[in-house]
């Protein structure tokens, strides 16, 4: 090994050990897409895929779903998921940005639906054997959904293949 | 739930402590975790497309970290925040370059960003570029 070699190795050893004795670097900050979400108002329930970032936030009271697409940093319409009378609790998307599933409370009711971009339609989905969800994950192809269920005061994964 | 859907990391009740649990979706066979046997509580895991990593969060000492085990190498990573920043939940991007925690200081909530390419090597789904993401308007409703 070379003596370049040999001093990049024992750095990157210095750094393994440091990160192991919990003495890692703070994390670094995206800024300008922290300055985005700062603008939109008070945000939860961050959900991430490659290139998008769907999350709750709240202004003046009222929450709503945003997508935001990490490479323009801005928010995406989202015509017909938004609603003034719901309130949403968990929302994930796909790895293109097409889906997004997410739990909501509407009408006294907590259900699951998903929103599909490319049509700007909403599909709710049952819950069977009936239960109340409360967080959603979609995977990266957008077919497989798991949620989180209680039922009877006990919490379970439903998992749904979606077409 | 991992990128390509393979893996699902879910949170079980294991004498009396509340703790990560790595399965194979389809047949439900548990995957061992090296690195996470203590630190409990563990919250809000969350799997790189290929489940190579799982981040999640984890109590040390008064205060809860966020931190990432890499299953290919059994390292694990613990993520800091700068100041007196409290993650609360984390979201792993599915190549494992990027991190969203929900945070709380002050008693106020915010979601930050922060960047992990300096940490962790791709992870990336099968056949996508080595250079970055899929190209702008590749498939579907990709762009925005």
């Amino acid at each position: 090994m070379t003596l370049r070699g040999r001093a990049a190795a024992a750095a990157a050893s210095l750094l393994t050990a440091a990160a192991l004795a919990g003495c890692a670097p703070p994390l670094r900050p995206l800024g300008p897409l922290n300055q985005v979400l700062q603008q939109a108002g008070v945000n939860h329930a961050p959900a991430l895929s490659d290139r998008w970032l769907a999350l709750i936030s709240g202004r003046q009271g009222r929450e709503q779903v945003l997508l935001i697409h990490l490479q323009t940093r801005r928010p995406v319409p989202l015509p017909g998921l938004n609603r003034p009378d719901a309130q949403p609790v968990s929302v994930s998307v796909d790895g293109e940005g097409e889906r997004l599933a997410m739990v909501r409370q509407l009408d006294g009711r907590t259900e699951l639906a998903v929103y599909r971009r490319s049509t700007q339609s909403l599909q709710r989905l049952p819950i069977d054997p009936p239960g109340v969800p409360q967080q959603v994950a979609l995977s990266a192809d957008g077919k497989v959904l798991a949620v989180q269920v209680s039922r009877g005061g006990l919490w379970g994964v439903d998992l749904i293949e979606l077409p | 739930m991992s990128g390509d859907g393979r893996l699902l990391a879910s949170l079980v009740e294991r004498d009396g402590r509340t703790t990560v649990l790595l399965q194979e979706r389809l047949s439900g066979r548990v995957i061992p975790l090296r690195q996470l046997q203590r630190q409990q509580p563990h919250s809000s895991p969350s799997l790189s497309w290929n489940g190579r990593y799982l981040a999640l969060l984890v109590q040390r000492g008064a205060r809860r970290l966020a931190v990432v085990e890499d299953r290919a190498t059994g390292h694990l990573h613990p993520l800091p925040l700068p100041g007196d920043l409290e993650p609360q939940r984390l979201s792993l991007s599915s190549d494992g370059q990027r991190l969203a925690l929900q945070l709380v200081q002050a008693g106020q909530r915010r979601v930050e960003l922060f960047d992990l390419s300096g940490v962790l090597e791709p992870d990336r789904a099968p056949g996508q570029r080595l250079g970055g993401s899929a190209p702008e308007g590749a498939g579907g409703a990709a762009g925005p």
